[in-house]
Parts: structure tokens; sequence; C-alpha cells
């Protein structure tokens, strides 16, 4: 038996390697990547990851990774031989459970059948497909580099290389876009019959290139985005897929496991510029820029920003705002024993949006949010975060 | 004390951004007073919301010690004033304490309206007023024209005038020499008994209240025993002095023609009125000084903390601002919406917000601030009449037998191309045409009888703007008469906010209804459910809109690096809800408030 205890002492972990190479910007994106093709930054970046990542696995003998994510910037842009590369890298240095989740995030104009046969080879297990939308015009107008035809043959090919498990990443909320139009696009991509679905709505942030005319992008206004949202999760619950976060969709048990920590407090560890990182108590982001990451890497310099330890409080409220995303939802006992805080004014609250159909209690007792709930999640969120911070703890050893 | 041929007393007039400050700063310098004092840049400006708004709010005066080319050595008094409209009163007593003035012209930009009124001030007051041209360093500058300018406009002799760069120093030497030639020396009969005049006087935690005054006659000194000929308080002298740029200069006495301050323990700024007398208890002044009058608040608001729970802090920063500013009022109020506040009275709307921000920023409290109004007289059909200071008070209309509103005596004065434009805003706020006089071949004066409510808003930038700045406006109160007056409610989801309501002249109540409406539309958070917002009068709706229920407000995508983003967010509009107030079940930030007030932006 003593193997046995030696692996329930071990604590999950996630690995997110940030991938920030595209081959172009799109007009809404503000994640970190670059739109080149460079070598030798890339074999840099190739070089301190896989540096970091040693580095790294040397302080987690404590835990077994059990998910692995690949995002970007597009890591199928970034091509089959790094990505092999990076997680050799990670299964030497770290414990890597047999039955991780690992995901590859690819776009439909860089996924060759020889990346996806190489990484299949390699055990990744998981595709995200960021198809967006059917609408070439969209598309286009979005500084996406691929049409829906394209997006279709990845698909298929994904498929016929072997990955059971594929998730598809489509946008609703964008310039030109109609309900109708929408409704389609959600049509046409079921009949791909994908395991994994995310519907994300279009935020124009400050600093990118939409950012600047959204004025005149014929943007649908959030009445439009709430009724796009709505018929979403119509649709997708009636094709049996199960709502299991405000933006994501899957077949039962498919749901992504890596996402699924962030959400529930897991713990994850980040590799790449701007890869963030809650580990060990600490959360932390790593340098927002690939030559300061690789030469902080180099030469033992500092590569984290923002490094804050998360006082139990501070936790109660992300316990809060992360959970209440999730179908798992909140729990009084749960909450009450994890953070020594009192339920009663959280409950009053929910009580009361339960009335007006925000609110519903799942039949193990535990509180979530309904579809429209999750669309005002922000509004009853920071109304829960007034009264968590007027509660007095339930213990004076706080 | 200074013989009186050795004192000099002045103020200095000018156009915002023309110098004022900096020539001040620079006749300190030449006097050697500057290492006297840690170098903050422009001295007499010293209300941090003063240097930030560029305006002097408060008279404050300094002497300064200068040795002139003919070898004698002279006492020179600045008295710097106020040069907003609400302070009109103020402004006249600081020059009562001068003899003479210096207007400070920019040599490219030459007189501009705000100049003039003051400059007429000063020429009524009987000062002496002697031009200097300024900014003669810039490339733009056209000192010969300017001259011929101030003589043409103002009728000054200006040929003399010097021509001076106070940013770099240039020339100022001269205008000591021309203060000392030029500017009359005081009169003033040190024998006769005690009249000091008080134009200015602020309140010191150590000393009690500290005043500013110009002596006219006889001496003070400490251990006199003297009285405040208007408000009748009496106290002991205990301490005389004169304004050094450093501070505070002990002397043993002040005489007639000085400038200087007197202490006494005063507690209170309420018992030293700008512009009253100080004379002796035992050998008292037959008369007080000319020109007094009781500063009367003319504007009343509602001010209420934004966090009720905030309540005692805003009774105890009002105590301690008006222990600063006797002409500020404030009572207790209380508001079914708001709950606890005061409604606070005041010289016009610069003055309520000067008042506003000092609370917000010296005493940290975040307000409510309700729209302003002027005083209103009804009679009711019972025979009783009451002086109606808050819209919380107006009687039912039923009850109602006579409405009057404050009526003032408007003065205008603008270069003749834009009689037409004065007009037109005049006839807007409901003025009455009473006459127009030629003041010289480009100049006008115009006089109009007005509601006062038509002025106090926004009339002074109104009739700036439509007059390119050069418009300057004066009024004073001349009465009540009869109006028609009406009180708007405001309903939220059916049911009136009482903080929101307001009396106005029942032929605007129509378009300002729905502007409100629409305003309070915008300013207003979706809720969950639809939100009527309507305009009432007496029961009856007269607007309205509707905000529609809020369907969508959620981050869509929240990943690892989004989690310390998110948080942000919600933090943000966690403060943003503690900030609003709740009437019935729609809730309403602050900001709604000040967007009822700011509806003539637009």
């Amino acid at each position: 038996m003593a193997f046995l205890s030696k692996r329930q002492n071990k604590t999950p972990l996630g690995l997110y390697v940030h991938v920030p190479f595209c081959r172009s910007k799109c007009e809404y994106c503000d994640f970190y990547s670059l739109a080149c093709k460079d070598d030798k930054l890339m074999d840099g970046y190739l070089d301190a990851v896989c540096a970091h990542i040693k580095e790294a696995g040397a302080l987690a003998p404590a835990y077994k990774v059990d998910t692995i994510y690949f995002g970007g910037g597009t890591p199928s842009f970034f091509g089959a031989d790094g990505i092999s590369t990076i997680l050799a890298t990670i299964r030497r240095n770290f414990d890597v459970d047999s039955n991780a989740e690992i995901t590859v995030e690819c776009n439909p104009d860089s996924v060759t059948d020889r990346l996806l046969h190489r990484i299949y080879a390699e055990g990744v297990n998981r595709i995200s497909l960021g198809i967006q939308t059917d609408d070439d015009e969209i598309l286009k107008k979005l500084g996406r580099p691929h049409t829906y035809a394209q997006a279709v043959s990845a698909f298929q090919r994904i498929r016929k290389a072997g990955f059971k498990n594929v998730s598809v990443d489509l946008m609703y909320g964008l310039p030109g876009q109609t309900l109708r139009n929408w409704q389609e696009t959600m049509d046409n991509v079921l009949r791909l019959l994908p395991e994994h679905i995310s519907c994300y709505g279009l935020k124009v942030e400050p600093g990118t290139p939409l950012y600047s005319y959204k004025e005149i992008a014929n943007l649908p206004d959030d009445d439009l985005q709430a009724d796009m949202y709505l018929s979403a999760v119509e649709m997708l619950r009636s094709r049996g897929y199960r709502h299991y976060e405000i933006s994501n969709f899957a077949r039962k048990g498919l749901y992504s496991r890596h996402n699924m920590k962030y959400w529930t407090g897991g713990e994850y560890l980040g590799f790449g510029p701007s890869a963030s990182s809650d580990f060990a108590g600490k959360r932390f982001v790593l340098s927002r820029d690939l030559q300061s990451y690789i030469s902080g890497i180099r030469d033992g310099g500092e590569v984290m920003e923002d490094v804050q330890e998360i006082p139990l409080r501070e936790r109660a409220g992300e316990y809060l705002m992360l959970r209440l995303r999730t179908y798992q939802g909140i729990a009084a006992d749960e909450y009450e024993q994890k953070f020594l805080l009192p339920f009663d004014p959280i409950r009053k609250i929910l009580a009361k949006y339960r009335e007006l159909g925000y609110v519903g209690v799942n039949d193990d007792g535990r509180w979530n949010l309904t579809a429209k709930g999750y669309l005002i999640s922000n509004t009853i969120l920071s109304e829960l975060l007034i009264a968590q911070d007027d509660s007095q703890p339930l213990s004076r050893f706080y | 004390m200074t013989e009186l041929s050795q004192i000099r007393n002045f103020s200095i007039i000018a156009h915002i951004d023309h110098g004022k400050s900096t020539l001040a700063d620079r006749l300190l310098e030449q006097c050697n007073a500057i290492d006297q004092r840690i170098r903050a840049e422009q001295m007499l400006d010293s209300m941090e919301l003063e240097r930030e708004r560029g305006i002097t709010i408060k008279a404050t005066a300094v002497t300064l010690r200068y040795t002139a080319d003919n070898g004698q050595t002279y006492s020179l008094n600045l008295i710097d004033t106020p040069g907003h409209v609400d302070f009109n009163y103020e402004v006249s007593r600081s020059l009562a304490a001068c003899e003479g003035a210096i207007l400070v012209v920019d040599a490219s930009q030459g007189v501009e309206a705000q100049t003039l009124a003051n400059t007429y001030l000063a020429i009524d007051a009987g000062l002496e007023v002697l031009p200097v041209i300024n900014k003669i360093d810039l490339p733009s500058a056209r000192p010969e024209e300017v001259k011929s300018e101030i003589e043409d406009i103002i009728g000054i002799p200006a040929e003399e005038s010097p021509e001076i760069s106070a940013k770099n120093g240039i020339n100022i030497h001269s205008v000591l020499e021309m203060i000392v030639k030029d500017v009359p020396a005081p009169t003033g009969d040190r024998s006769a008994p005690l009249q000091a005049l008080i134009f200015d006087s602020q309140y010191d935690a150590y000393r009690g209240v500290i005043v500013y005054t110009r002596i006219k006659a006889g001496i003070v000194r400490p251990g006199q025993d003297i009285r405040m000929m208007a408000t009748g308080a009496e106290y002991k002298v205990v301490e005389v002095g004169t304004m050094g740029p450093g501070g505070l200069n002990p002397a043993d006495a002040l005489g007639a023609g000085e400038v200087g301050y007197i202490t006494a323990s005063i507690k209170t700024v309420a018992d030293t009125r700008v512009g009253d007398t100080v004379t002796t208890v035992e050998n008292p002044a037959s008369e007080p000084l000319p020109g007094y009058r009781q500063v009367q608040p003319m504007v009343f608001s509602g001010i209420y903390p934004a966090d009720g729970a905030k309540y005692q802090d805003l009774r105890d920063a009002l105590e301690k601002l008006q222990l600063n500013d006797a002409s500020m009022t404030y009572e207790l109020e209380s508001s079914i919406a708001l709950g606890f506040g005061f409604r606070c009275g005041f010289l016009g709307l610069l003055h309520m917000e000067i008042i506003q921000e000092r609370l917000e920023r010296e005493y940290n409290l975040d307000l409510i601030t309700t729209a302003p109004n002027v005083v209103y007289r009804v009679t009711k059909t019972d025979g009783q009449t009451l002086m109606v200071y808050t819209p919380l008070d107006y009687p039912d209309p039923m009850e109602i037998q006579l409405a009057e509103e404050p009526y003032a005596k408007v003065n205008l004065i603008a270069p003749q191309e834009y009689v037409g434009n004065i007009m037109e805003l005049a006839q807007q706020r409901r003025g009455e045409f009473k006459d127009m006089v030629y003041l010289d071949a480009n100049r006008v004066e115009l006089h109009y009888d007005m509601p006062l409510n038509e002025i106090i808003y926004d009339f002074f930038d109104a009739l700036k703007s439509r007059t390119r700045g050069y418009g300057s406006l004066d009024y004073e109160l001349i009465g009540y008469r009869p109006s028609r007056l009406v009180k708007l409610d405001i309903l939220l989801n059916g049911e009136v906010v009482d903080a929101l309501s307001f009396i106005l002249f029942a032929d605007n109540a129509y378009p300002r209804a729905r502007k409100i409406c629409e305003k309070l539309k915008d300013n207003i958070p979706r809720a969950q459910f639809e939100i009527p917002v309507q305009a009432a009068i007496g029961g009856k709706i007269i607007a309205r809109e509707t905000i529609k229920a809020l369907r969508k407000d959620v981050l869509a995508k929240c990943y690892g690096g989004d989690i310390t983003r998110k948080k942000k967010l919600l933090e943000k509009q966690k403060e943003g809800k503690k900030r609003m107030r709740t009437f019935g079940t729609v809730s309403v930030p602050s900001e709604a408030f000040m967007a009822v007030l700011k509806l003539d932006e637009d």
C-alpha cells in the first residue's frame, strides 16, 4: 500500500506553455504574440522555455502533472518540432500522469498533417481549433488568415489523424454579425460534431486595432449579444452539450480539465512570456516581452512580474468569482469550512436572484448561475463581494 | 509704526494669465523677501485649489520693505484680491484698503474684459491706477499699441508705463519706483479714535482668527479692548503686526495708513465680517467706515455624504470650513432619499464648487450635491409667508396664494459688437431690458432686471462665451417679484426622489424636464428590470424616459492571466456600487446628481 499513499500525496498540477508566435495579428487580439517567422527568435524562445521547464521541474517533486496546455499565439504555427521538444522536456523534468490531458491550440491555416501525426504520436490528446465564424467576410474583417473552408478541412484532418477530443472556438458579437448569421454558424459548426465548444463574446480591448475604430465597426449592441448568447446556450443544450462554464460547452465528461483548474482554484505553472501561474500560494505573471524573457532565463535574471501572495480573505472572493463561472457553483459548507466566513450574507443575495431566475440550486444543494445569470454575472458578483467584505469571520482565530 | 509718507498701499489687477502672481513674486524677490520663505511658486495664491485653478479666492496681503533710489525706505503693502463675480464685495473691500492699483496688461494680448470690471471698481474706489506692460520679451509683444489701447479704452495715461517681463525679471525695479512715486501715501489721523477696516480674516488653530486690516484712523495695540462695530463683538487685542513674506511679524502698534493684522483670541470669523470696522471700546469712533454690508448667501444646495454613515464627518468638516469662511452657511436637512445632510448657502456657484471641492479634498469626503436654488418667497392661502430655502419645503400648489422669486439688477459691459449676442442671451434668461449706455465709442453698458435664478447657474460663463471673454457682469439684489413657479419632481420606478426635485419658472418646465430625464437615463446604470424615469408637476407626468433592463454584464473569457484583471474589474464595479444610493429598488450613482446640475453644458 505504500506506493498508493505516496501517489495520493502528490498534488495535481497543470502546465501552460505560451507560444507567442502568429502568422498575423488579429484585429481584436490582446494576447501577447509576435506576427513573424524568425527562426533565430523561435530558437531562442525554445531554448528559454526548455531551460525554464528544467528549472521549475526541480522545484515541483511533490506534484503530478495531470494537464498540459499549449496556448498562444498559435502553437500550430510554431510547428511540430518545437512542440515535441517542449513536451519531451516536460516529461523529463516533471512527473506527468499517464492520463494527462494534453491540449494544443491550432489555427486552420497552420494545421498540417505532418504536425498532427507528430504531436499525436507524442501523446497530445486534445486539439483546440480556432474557427470563430463560418462567415468569410467577417473572418477577413477580423484579420484572420484563413477561410471557413480551411477550417472545415482542418477539422476533418484532425479527426483523421486520430484525435478523439476536439474543441472549437467560436465568437459572437462580431462586426456586422446578425442573430441569424450567428445561428447559422452554430448550425454549420455543430455538423462537425466537436466534443467541446467555446463561445466567446467579442470584447473590444484597449490597445487593439479594433479598439480605434470600434464606433464604426458595426458591432452588435449588448442586447443583441445577449440574444446571441442565449440562443447558443439553448441550441447547444438541445444537442446534448453540457453548459459547464459561462462560455464553455462539452459532451459529458469532456470538459477542459486544464481550464477547470483556473476556475476551481487548482494550481498551475506557466512557461513562456506573459504566461501566468498560481503555484504554492503565489500568483505571478512572466515577463510580457519575449526578449526579456529569453535573457532573463538565460542570465538567471528576474522573469516574474506581479508576484502576489493571495491572502485567505482574497481567496474567498476568488472562490465566488471563479466557481460561479462553472456549473458546479458554490456550496455553503465548502465556503464556510474553507474560508471561515459566514455563508448567510451570500445566501441572502443568491436567494433574491434565484427568485428572479438568475440563480439556481442543483441536486447537491450547490448554488450556480443560470444562463441569464451568467450574462449579468459581474453585477451579481460585485454584490456578493460587497456582502463578503462586510461579513465578520466565523472564528476569532482568523 | 511707519510714517505715513513712507507707506504705499496697492493691489494688482490683471486678466487671468497676464502675470499677476508672477509679478507679485518678482516684487517680493526685489525686496529681498524671497529667501525668507519656502519658495512655493506664487506664494500669494497659497491655497492648493487657488494654485491649481489659477484664481485667487481669498484676499491676502504682504508687507515689503523697499529702499528706493531716493535713499528712503518704504513699507509697501501689496493686497491681493479675488477675481470672480461671486466675490465682488470682497474685491471692493480690498480695494478700499488701498490708494493705488497696478494694472498688469499683456503686451501682446492687450486689454481684456475681465480686467476692465476690476479696473472700474478701482477707479470708482478713487484709486490711482498705474498700468504696467508685461511680457515684453515675447516676440509678439506690441507695447506701444497696447499703451494706446489702455489710453483709449480705459482713459488713463500709459505713455510712461514700465515695460516689463515678470517672468524674466526685466524692469521690475521701475515698477517699484513707480509705486513709490505715483501711488499716493495714505492719509489718516493717528490721534483720532480707531477705525480699522477688515478686508479679510482667516482662522488659525493656534491664534484664533487673524484679522487682516487697514487702519484708517487711530492706533491699535496689544491689550486694548476692541469692538467690531457691525457685529458688536468685543475682544482684547493679543497681538498686532504686519504680514511678512515668511509669516507674521509682530509689532508694538499699527497706526493709521498701515496694513497689518490683529489677533484677539477670536473664535470664529463670523465675528470679523469683511467690511466691518474695528474700533476701541474705551474711545470708540462715532461711526463705522462706509460700505459695510452683510454678505448674504444667494445660492443654496443640499450637501449629503455619498456614504450615509459619513454624516458626522461632513458636519465636522463644515464646522471647520466655516471657521474660515463666514459667507457660507449650513443647516441640518434631511431627505427621504439621501438621509441626513446639510442645506448650505453660498455666494454663488463658483463659491459652491470651491467649498465642495475643499470638502472632498481636504476632508476626504464623497459628496452628493443637489441642484442649487435661490430663496423663494411664498405666501400661503392662510396668509402665512415663508422663505423657501429648499424644494423639500415648497408647499403644495393648492396652498399657494402667491409665489415670488428674487430679482437682481444686472449690469453688463462689453464692446458694442456683442450687444446683439448679449440681448439674445438676456432675453433667454428672462431679462427685462432697462437701458443701454455708451461708455465710449466702443463700449456699451446694458442694464437688465433679471431673476437671480437665471444668473446663478451659468450666466457668467454663457456671457463670456458669447462675448469672446470681453463681457463683464455685476449684479445686486433688488427684491422679490411675483412669478409663476412650479416644483418639478423626478420619479424613478414610480417613486419620487425628493433630492432631485427643484423649483423653476413654469415656462421652462417642459424642456427642462425632458433634458433631466434624458440625463438621468444616461447616468443611471441599467438594473435587472426596466426603470421608468419620469418628471412630474403636482402629480402630472410631463416627461418620461425608460432605462432598459440590464441583460449583459459579463467577462466571457477568464483564464489564468485574466484572473487578476477580472478581480480588478470587479473591484472597480464594487466600489462604484458602494457609491450608489438606493431609492426603492433603483441604485443611483452620485454622478447622476452632478449630471443633473450640468444640464446646460450641451
